[in-house]
Order: C-alpha cells, then sequence, then structure tokens
C-alpha cells in the first residue's frame, strides 16, 4: 500500500475550502481528485448563494437565498451589498446607505451599525452570517462537516481596514482564515495558465459591487503580480442603479416613492432583471409598480440605449486598465493573455470593449462567477500543503505612510510593492523629556494626510526621558502575505521596547470580536435550526413546482403504487408550513426527494427515448 | 571586495555553506540572519552594477518557492514569523536590485560616497535642458487635450528615456569594475544619479498626465 505509506510520512493536507465572499453572491470551492471544484448541495445546480440578509419581523435572520426570495414579497426587510460597508464610516458609504431598509448609525471608531430587530449589526457581523450560510452550503454539498479553514477572497483593491473587516468577519463566522487572496489573482489560478509556463496575463474583473484589474507575470508555476488597479465602488450594482435612475425621473414618481427603501429594493431587483435581459437579447422591459399609489410603469430598453448608460463606467474600468499597465511599464500589446471574470463580463459590450483595448480575445470559457471561487481553493490547496507547484506573489494595491509635521504624508511603502513586505522608519523627539510620539497612519495615492484614509492612530509610549533629538524609535511596519498591517516600535539607544495602543479606524478591536463571538454562540444553536428550516421550506417548494409542472404529463407511466406514493408524500409535504420542527421537515422533504426518484427516471427515460427516436427535446 | 560580500555562516542544522543569510538551501531550513542582508546578499548574487536581471528574477522565484509564508502556513509559529520576514527581506532586495537608480544608490552608500543631502549637483550641461523640460511639462499641463502642448509631451517622454538611458550608461561605467571606498567616481554616479531621479519624475508626470487625458 504505497500510497498509505506516503500519507504517513509527509504531513496531510489540510483541507482547506475557498470563499469568494462577493457583494451579490458568495460561492464556495474545493479541491477535489485533481482539480477544484464548486461546492453545490444537490438539486442547487446553480452554487450561489446570494450575499444577502433579510430580518423578517420577529424570529431570526435569514441569510441567502431566503433573504433574497422574502426581499420580492417584503422588500422593507433585507440587506443587500453588505460587502460595501465592509471597513467603511458613514461619511464614506452615503449614497449605499440609501438602499438599506435599517437605519444606520456609526461606532465611536466608525464602524457602521445597521438596526434591525431592536439590535445593531455591524458589516462584519452580517457578513459573519453570510460566511455561516456558505460555510454550512458546502457541508450539504459534501455531506460531512465542512472544514473550518478558508481561503477567503477580497477586491485586489480593498484596503487594509476592508481587509481586516473581512478577516473579523470570518472569525466571527468560526472559520480559520487560512489567506485572504486578492481576487483577479486568484482567478488566474483557476484558468491552469501557468501549464503555459511563461507569459503576461491582464485579469479584468468587472463583478457586483467592484472592479479590479491585475496584471501578473507567470514563470515556472509562480504568479507574480505586476500591478493592479482598480475600484471598490465600481460594479454591477451600479449599472443597475443607472436603470433605476433612469426609471425614476421618467416614471416622474413622487418623493414619498423615490426615498422609500422598500420601493427602491424593487426596483431595483426589477432593474437587474433588465440587466441581465438585455445580455442575451436586443431589448427587454423595465415595470415598476406600486400599487397602493396607483402606479404602474412599463419602458422598454433597448440593448443600444443600455450600452450608453453604460458608457461611463466602462471608461472607469479602462482607465484601470490604463493604470495598472502604465505602473507595470508595459504596453496593451505586450500582453498575451486576457481572462474575464465577474457576472458583469457577461455584458456583450464590455467583452468587445476589453478585446479591443487590449487587441486580444478575452478568456471567457470558465464561468465568469464560479472562477474566483474556483482560484481560492486552488490556493487552498496550496496552503494546506497540498502541492508545492504553484506560488502566488502578490502585491499591495495602495501606498502605506505616516502623517508628518504639516500634513503630508511620508510613505514607507508604496503600491504594488510585493507582500509580505517590512518598512522601518526612525523618528525622533522635539522636545526635551519627551516621552510619547502621536502617529496617524494612512493608506492611499494623495500627497497629503487628509485626503488618504485614516487606518488607525497610536500612541508611542514609554520613551526614556532625553535631550530633544537624542531619543531614536525605530517604528517598522509590517504588511504580511494578507495585505494587513501591524506596527511594533523601539528606542534604540536603550532598546527600551515603546508600547503601541492602536486605534483602528472603521474597524473592530479584538475585544469586539471576542465579545461578538460570545454573543453569538450564546444564539448560534437556534439560529442555525431556523435559518436550516427557511432552507428546507424553499427547497420543497422548488420541488413541489416541478412535480406540479411533470407529474400531469407522466401520471400514466408510472404504476399505481407509485403513483399513490408520490401523492401521499406530495400531500404531505404541502403541510410545511405548519410545523417549525427542523427533523420533521428534513423528513418531509427527505420523503418527497425519495417518492419522486421514480418520476424522474420515467422523465429521464421519455427524454432518452424521444432523443433516440429523434424527436427533438422540446416535442417530448 | 570585502565591504560588499561578507561572509555567510555555515547552516546550524546541516552545516552547509548557504548562498543566501535567508536560507540553507541545501536543507530548507529558514534561516535568522545577524543583521541585515544587502539586496545582493539576500538573492546571494555577485554584488556588480551591471546586473542581469532575468538572473536575478529567477533567483527571486526560486528563493520565493522556499521562503514564502504560503508554504510554511501548517508550520510552528517561530517558523511561520521567519517565513513572513525572510520573504519581505527577499522582496525588498529585489526591489532595490531591479531598479537602475536604487542600485546604484546602494552602491553609493555602501562604498562611502556622498549620500542624497550631501551632494545635490547636477552635471553642468543637465541644468539648461531641466529648465526646457520643466516649461514644456508646465505647458502641456494647462493645455487642453489634444492640443499641440499636449502633443509636445510624447516627443519629450522620448527624449527622456534617451537621456534616461545615456545616464544609467555613464553609471554603469563609472561603477564597473566598482570603484574603491570613497573614490571620488562615487561623487560623480551621485550627481548622475541626481539628474537621473530628475529624470524620472519628470517621466512620472508625464506618464500621469498621458493616463489624465485618456479618460
Amino acid at each position: 500500500m504505497p500510497f498509505l505509506e506516503l500519507n504517513v510520512l509527509n504531513a496531510p493536507e489540510r483541507t482547506t475550502l475557498g470563499i469568494d465572499l462577493g457583494t451579490t453572491y458568495s460561492l464556495v470551492a474545493l479541491w477535489r481528485e485533481g482539480r477544484p471544484v464548486v461546492l453545490r448541495p444537490k438539486g442547487r445546480p446553480d452554487g450561489r448563494i446570494p450575499s444577502a440578509v433579510h430580518f423578517p419581523a420577529k424570529g431570526p435572520a435569514l441569510v441567502g437565498w431566503p433573504a433574497r426570495e422574502r426581499a420580492a414579497s417584503d422588500p422593507g426587510g433585507t440587506i443587500f451589498s453588505i460587502k460595501r460597508f465592509m471597513g467603511r464610516g458613514l461619511a464614506d458609504a452615503r449614497a449605499d446607505l440609501e438602499s438599506v431598509p435599517f437605519p444606520a448609525r456609526e461606532t465611536e471608531s466608525g464602524v457602521i451599525q445597521f438596526v434591525a430587530q431592536g439590535r445593531a449589526w455591524t458589516p462584519q457581523e452580517l457578513s459573519a452570517l453570510i460566511l455561516q450560510e456558505v460555510w454550512r452550503t458546502a457541508g450539504e454539498a459534501l455531506g460531512e462537516e465542512a472544514p473550518r479553514r478558508a481561503v477567503i477572497t477580497v477586491p485586489a483593491y480593498f484596503d487594509e481596514a476592508q481587509r481586516a473587516a473581512t478577516r473579523d468577519a470570518a472569525r466571527l463566522a468560526g472559520l480559520e482564515v487560512a489567506r485572504i487572496v486578492n481576487e483577479p489573482t486568484a482567478a488566474s489560478l483557476a484558468y491552469g495558465l501557468e501549464q503555459k509556463r511563461e507569459g503576461l496575463v491582464a485579469v479584468y474583473d468587472f463583478g457586483g459591487g467592484t472592479f479590479d484589474v491585475s496584471i501578473l507575470s507567470i514563470e515556472g508555476g509562480v504568479f507574480r503580480v505586476l500591478s493592479t488597479a482598480g475600484d471598490t465602488h465600481l460594479g454591477g450594482d451600479d449599472l443597475d442603479r443607472a436603470l433605476v435612475a433612469l426609471a425614476l425621473s421618467e416614471s416622474r414618481v413622487g418623493p414619498e416613492l423615490s426615498h422609500d427603501p422598500a420601493f427602491l429594493q424593487g426596483l431595483r431587483l426589477a432593474a437587474e432583471r433588465c440587466k441581465l435581459e438585455l445580455s442575451s437579447r436586443g431589448e427587454s422591459e423595465l415595470h415598476i409598480s406600486a400599487p397602493e399609489k396607483r402606479l404602474s410603469w412599463r419602458r422598454s430598453i433597448r440593448r443600444e440605449e443600455f450600452e450608453e448608460l453604460l458608457q461611463p463606467y466602462l471608461q472607469r474600468t479602462l482607465d484601470c486598465c490604463a493604470r495598472a499597465l502604465h505602473d507595470a511599464k508595459l504596453a496593451p500589446a505586450e500582453i498575451q493573455e486576457v481572462v474575464l471574470v465577474g457576472g458583469s463580463t457577461r455584458i456583450p459590450a464590455v467583452r468587445a470593449a476589453v478585446e479591443r483595448f487590449f487587441a486580444r480575445r478575452p478568456h471567457c470559457e470558465l464561468n465568469p462567477d464560479e472562477v474566483v471561487a474556483l482560484g481560492a481553493a486552488v490556493q487552498g490547496h496550496v496552503l494546506g500543503g497540498g502541492t508545492r507547484e504553484l506560488l502566488l506573489l502578490d502585491v499591495t494595491p495602495l501606498s502605506l505612510g505616516l502623517e508628518t509635521m504639516g500634513g503630508a504624508v511620508s510613505k514607507l511603502v508604496l503600491r504594488n510593492a510585493p507582500i509580505p513586505c517590512q518598512a522601518t522608519e526612525t523618528f525622533t523627539t522635539y522636545a526635551d523629556n519627551q516621552t510619547g510620539i502621536d502617529f496617524h497612519v494612512v493608506q492611499g495615492e494623495r500627497e497629503l494626510a487628509k485626503d488618504c484614509r485614516t487606518l488607525g492612530r497610536f500612541k508611542l509610549r514609554g520613551i526614556p526621558p532625553l535631550p530633544a533629538g537624542m531619543a531614536r524609535v525605530g517604528v517598522r511596519f509590517a504588511l504580511d502575505a494578507d495585505g494587513l498591517l501591524s506596527v511594533t516600535a523601539r528606542e534604540e539607544s536603550t532598546g527600551v521596547q515603546s508600547t503601541i495602543e492602536v486605534q483602528p479606524m472603521n474597524g473592530l478591536t479584538d475585544a469586539e470580536v471576542e465579545r461578538m463571538l460570545k454573543e453569538s454562540y450564546a444564539h448560534a444553536r437556534e439560529d442555525f435550526d431556523l435559518s436550516h428550516l427557511a432552507n428546507l421550506r424553499i427547497e420543497i417548494g422548488t420541488m413541489l413546482r416541478a412535480l406540479e409542472k411533470s407529474l400531469p404529463g407522466a401520471r400514466s407511466q408510472l404504476d399505481r403504487e407509485t403513483l399513490g406514493d408520490l401523492e401521499a408524500a406530495v400531500a404531505r409535504a404541502r403541510t410545511v408550513e405548519r410545523t417549525d420542527d427542523v427533523k420533521a421537515v428534513q423528513a418531509l422533504r427527505d420523503e418527497l426527494e425519495r417518492a419522486a426518484l421514480p418520476l424522474a427516471a420515467v422523465l429521464m427515460d421519455s427524454v432518452a427515448k424521444a432523443a433516440l427516436q429523434g424527436k427533438k427535446l422540446s416535442e417530448v | 571586495m570585502p565591504a560588499l560580500s561578507p561572509a555567510v555562516e555555515a547552516c546550524p542544522s546541516c552545516g552547509a555553506r548557504p548562498s543566501t543569510p535567508l536560507l540553507c538551501e541545501a536543507c530548507g531550513e529558514l534561516l535568522e540572519p545577524r543583521t541585515p542582508p544587502s539586496p545582493f546578499e539576500a538573492l546571494g548574487i555577485e554584488p556588480v552594477f551591471a546586473l542581469d536581471l532575468g538572473a536575478a528574477r529567477k533567483r527571486l522565484l526560486a528563493l520565493s518557492r522556499a521562503l514564502h509564508p504560503d508554504f510554511h502556513g501548517t508550520a510552528d509559529a517561530d517558523t511561520r514569523r521567519l517565513a513572513e520576514d525572510n520573504t519581505a527581506a527577499l522582496n525588498a532586495a529585489f526591489q532595490v536590485l531591479a531598479d537602475d537608480l536604487r542600485r546604484a544608490d546602494w552602491f553609493v552608500r555602501s562604498l562611502g560616497g556622498p549620500r542624497e543631502d550631501e551632494e545635490r549637483s547636477m552635471p553642468g550641461v543637465f541644468l539648461q535642458e531641466v529648465l526646457e523640460w520643466n516649461e514644456t511639462i508646465e505647458e502641456a499641463r494647462s493645455a487642453a487635450p489634444g492640443s499641440p502642448a499636449r502633443a509636445a509631451l510624447a516627443s519629450l517622454a522620448a527624449e527622456l528615456q534617451r537621456a534616461r538611458a545615456a545616464g544609467v550608461q555613464r553609471v554603469t561605467g563609472l561603477l564597473t569594475p566598482p570603484p574603491a571606498r570613497g573614490d571620488t567616481a562615487l561623487r560623480r554616479v551621485r550627481q548622475e544619479l541626481n539628474a537621473l531621479r530628475y529624470m524620472e519624475r519628470a517621466l512620472r508626470e508625464i506618464g500621469e498626465l498621458q493616463l489624465a487625458s485618456h479618460s
């Protein structure tokens, strides 16, 4: 048994999930039998999980599909696009707050809180709910408890605060973060481009809420990012909003509706449907209605018209591409492969523009919604110790610095510097016997500290009393491979380790994360059961609808016993709303699935027979 | 040149003499450098200014394959820290080596030449040109995209690229073979570097202006 021996000799691989925590949808994948696969529970070919949370009038929050389904009937209770609030304060997020149907406030350290069901939820906690749902889905697909170790992807252009918020969300969800990986970099792994050995690659990642472009060089299995550029506020969401704005202005709805979050959410979903349709058709209808206000407005949108709306956003993505190429000191023609990632790259006009820009037909063989999660699973395989064939060398998207006298920024780490990286700067005191120094850590490309993002402030204490200018304090910044920052300081003449209290801006302290974890444990079991219950009900609903469609035509092909069995199971499944017992509902679902099996076989059979007889499937 | 290449100690684990203080390539042990290594030491390559960048990059990739935290994620905390620290040192080293100006600056400083703030002058012929270049950039800055002033930027960029290449060529001559400690050639390198930095800045500004006019 050579295999067994090998496993004993080598440290076993630590199974690691790859999670794409997206603005609109999330997805989970895992390395299995030599390749990355998306984890899809049985009967759900679309493995995506909507990144949405619904707070019903009472009962626990619903997450994922149940939240999205409820949003249609009860639009006032669902929050979407939580990712846009990660690591952000109220002032950063004004425009995004308009579509959130809950009051928002801010903690002292600039963390947004949404008030729903009488308690405050940070974006980190809401993202944790989504991650838990993702993890639960993974377990359902695997048929056993899913691993708790995960690679989680973030937009390449996420700053430190947004990355830290993502890490905290994972901790709150009970996950161990093996690595925070940039989405475009992950995507490049999924394509197996290393098999071509050498080359320059551009990854164009136009997702639901963010845009990234990364330029990589691939050499001997090493993926080295040369530059990255992007916009954390540019995505498919913006295209929906452009349609919403059009509908609002042309339908001339009054302010009572145009500021009603519930109405806006309904409209946003309609706009999204219209946008999706326009990728496959030349025309689509945008319809809004509010019966209680006697409003019903419809308008047909032509693809050309939509492309005109899209133009300014598309131009911004191409500006980012020009920036990334400039930083990598390359011309578009030098790029050998272009990879498309993100749902918005399904739009024909987007594909055409990218093809024109790089003068090269882009790769789109893989599902653009799945490619990031697949790449994350590849990276999970590497990090779990499964292979040393591949290596990712990534960069930090934004410069990192300290505010100096006069409000300018002294940059310690420049954008596109490879991570991990470390930088040390020496400071001195300007007054006699000064024992402390205040620091302001910023991230961004602007010259003045006030125009950059504040990552945090820290005070250095315990400097030995010395004449002005004599103390030499070395401050060391370390960006780790996740792009997360840590700061240490030391007085060099005496070797005294100075203490640092960092107050993260728009972020949680470790103590806050701990407290939230304790609180969530108390409710975990109960919440889990109730959200599982909601999922089961939705599954049963989907199965019942499918049966209603297919059973009448196939009755004659089932024997009496089978038919009776199935009809009884259907009747029992229809009582699903009457019980709240998870085990009972699970039994109803399983029974329905079992009873429907013969029908499925018959249907398959007639499809196969029809094919053999040369009939078109649509005639069956 | 003892000043440029101090001895690397033997690997505590297998006794081999490693080519870099960051790692024993013979046994794969991550090493804790006693003092921060120079960029050339970190990559384990010979300190010459006229560097074979392709070979240096191959070293970067090979050492990254052994050092990177991704491959030590399941190791003990000490090894994980060393993987982060040593990869950071390796990355910093390659950043210096891959940049002509930073690499030259490293030679001048390690051979006891004048620092940037000790020698601020530029080669004489250069000053008149600087004034003309400045003028072209300032005119383009206030001009509309597509105007002749903007078009002049492209030819200025080409001229700067040529001037930069010529400057790097002169620096290569001055630093090959490396001058003795305190040699007057180091002052001349510093002056060339001052001019080259100016060109880099001008090229960067032109690049920004051109990027801005695209949109």
